[in-house]
């Protein structure tokens, strides 16, 4: 038995026995593992089709990406393939969002399930090299892969004349190295190129002008684990999964103030109310609940709570972070948290939000400590109609949008803050 | 003729050899280097330039983006802690607390025997767990001083 570095161990809960069969239990899942539960199956069922006839699958699995944007994964995959060879497939493993832990236990609990996974993507879409990029915080899954793909090489499972079809493939593992920004899928590829991880300018597009300049697929970590599921099962049966319009498993981390914090796969026709009630054990000594925070991103407020956990425009969407707030918590201070995060991971490219997110920290910090005057109020508005519109990524398109939600959703809280007004002489 | 040691030198040459492209391993060799010295000195960026056939102001640029990557006083360990949403909301004041206490450093800071260095990180996923913290390659959940006072007794 290997030993890695030390991590806690995150609990794991599944009602779908997908995603997380092995995975909910805190130990690392071997080739031998692996191949008990019957194991790299759907790859060889892969290799028996034409790479067209899985594109095909993917697509009418209607599998959206895992990674917060919820693309669909199959019509990604048929842009690229109309671009000429040779095509690079990478897996995103750059999760950094805050509250979002749900990669790290696929990579780091069952490896192979991600690699199965890989392979048959890249027979898809015609890539013989694939790079995970994993960020540089995740030493265990990055020690993990790379003894996974070792395992996997020795038993022909990746490599050359991939189970003796002819198809060869060879994965690198990158580590990022602490820049959330790495997770914007251009910015990674400039990462994995050994440059700064700047955002570049889109159109054109990864799936025509990736790395090296070549046609590249960016999938998420859960998506790509979704791929062997798909192939397994077939399309018609993976639909059958969840809500009929977003079919497939979701892993939903948990975190904040519940009981039973933990990652959860749930079918997506789940309810916030039930994921945090049902499943998560209730808040923490049975607090009222004041918000949910999805990451960095989205605010929903006690009243939304029967928000369901899907892609549509009304769904919890995104990466599907649950950050529970109760009562006892203050959304402006929570506000601040957010702000200091964008301030910190701009990457600086763009002078407006590498500026503006340490001006709108800035703000809250006078409104928390009641220095701010009323056209400090007034600031917010000002930064941020400045960042969003001069962005080249999404960071700086969302850097003020909790804080705007919350001001629409919980004005009494910011209220409070602003009758302790200083009065200036 | 390498200004490296020989072991540390070696093992920079995997990881130049690991990609298709050379230049790709830049992070993982800084990586290496910066685990080594407990920070990147001057004379290592020029051995990891020389390396990678990269001209030294790129290997310069790219040290100064990424957070893990400290050109600052060196540190045998690094601790890390979050600080970010939810750490924050599970009170990882208290960590920063027990630390001084333990160790009279606060964020930024390094003990005066080069043994920690304490800096502050936005998130280390491992949200369940919080408030939590890195030491080197290992993360923790912070439960008590006691219990911390354990785990840093582990990394001499």
């Amino acid at each position: 038995m290997k030993s890695y570095p030390v991590t806690p161990e995150i609990y794991a809960e599944t009602t779908l026995n997908l995603l997380l069969k092995r995975a909910k239990r805190p130990k690392v899942h071997t080739l031998e593992d692996y191949l008990k539960d019957g194991g790299y199956k759907a790859l060889e069922k892969a290799l028996s089709m034409t790479p067209q006839e899985i594109v095909d699958w993917v697509d009418k699995s209607q599998l959206r990406g895992r990674g917060g944007a919820g693309f669909p994964t199959g019509r990604k995959w048929k842009f690229a393939v109309q671009n000429p060879a040779p095509r690079y497939l990478i897996c995103n493993a750059d999760e950094s969002e805050p509250g979002t832990f749900k990669d790290r236990i696929l990579m780091e609990r069952d490896p192979h399930l991600l690699l199965e996974g890989m392979a048959i993507s890249a027979y898809a879409i015609g890539a013989n090299q694939a790079f995970i990029y994993v960020r540089g915080e995740y030493t265990t899954s990055y020690y993990v892969l790379r003894d996974a793909i070792e395992e996997a090489k020795r038993a022909g499972f990746l490599g050359k004349n991939i189970l003796g079809s002819g198809f060869d493939l060879e994965i690198y593992v990158a580590r990022g190295a602490g820049a959330y920004i790495c997770g914007e899928e251009s910015a990674l590829i400039e990462s994995l190129e050994g440059k700064r991880g700047f955002p570049r300018i889109k159109p054109p597009y990864p799936v025509q002008y990736g790395l090296f300049g070549r046609p590249t697929v960016v999938n998420n970590v859960e998506t790509l684990c979704n791929i062997p599921l798909i192939v397994g099962m077939g399309w018609e049966e993976y639909r059958y999964i969840g809500p009929s319009d977003y079919p497939g498993p979701k892993l939903f981390p948990v975190s904040g103030k519940v009981k039973k914090p933990g990652v959860y796969e749930l079918p997506m026709n789940t309810t916030l109310r039930e994921v945090i009630f049902k499943h998560a054990g209730g808040t923490l000594g049975n607090k009222k609940v004041k918000a949910v925070f999805s990451g960095a991103l989205d605010c929903f407020s006690a009243e939304e709570l029967d928000t369901p956990m899907d892609y549509s425009p009304f769904g919890f969407g995104g990466t599907g972070t649950v950050i529970v707030l109760t009562e006892e918590d203050d959304i402006v201070k929570a506000c601040l948290w957010v702000a200091e995060f964008y301030a910190h991971e701009s990457c600086g490219q763009c002078t407006p939000c590498r500026v503006g997110t340490h001006e709108q920290a800035h703000l809250l910090e006078k409104i928390l400590h009641g220095q701010a005057q009323e056209r400090d109020w007034e600031g917010f508005d000002f930064v941020n109609g400045h960042i969003q519109p001069t962005s080249i990524c999404g960071l700086g398109a969302v850097a003020g949008r909790l804080i705007r939600q919350t001001m629409q959703k919980f004005p009494e809280e910011w209220e409070n803050y602003r009758s302790k007004l200083r009065v200036q002489v | 003729m390498s200004l490296l040691p020989e072991e540390l030198s070696k093992r920079l040459q995997a990881h130049a050899e690991y990609f298709p492209r050379r230049e790709q391993a830049i992070l993982l060799c800084l990586h290496e280097v910066q685990d080594y010295y407990g920070h990147i000195p001057a004379f290592a960026l020029q051995e990891v330039a020389r390396v990678l056939d990269l001209p030294l102001n790129h290997v310069e640029n790219v040290v100064s983006f990424y957070d893990m990557f400290d050109r600052g006083e060196p540190a045998r360990h690094r601790i890390r802690v979050c600080v970010s949403v939810v750490c924050n909301l599970m009170n990882s004041n208290k960590v920063l607390l027990a630390l001084k206490e333990l160790l009279g450093i606060s964020l930024g800071e390094t003990t005066k025997d080069r043994r920690f260095k304490l800096v502050g990180v936005q998130c280390i996923g491992a949200c369940s767990e919080a408030p939590c913290f890195m030491v080197d390659e290992d993360t923790y959940k912070f439960q008590s001083k006691e219990k911390l006072h354990e785990v840093l007794s582990r990394y001499t």
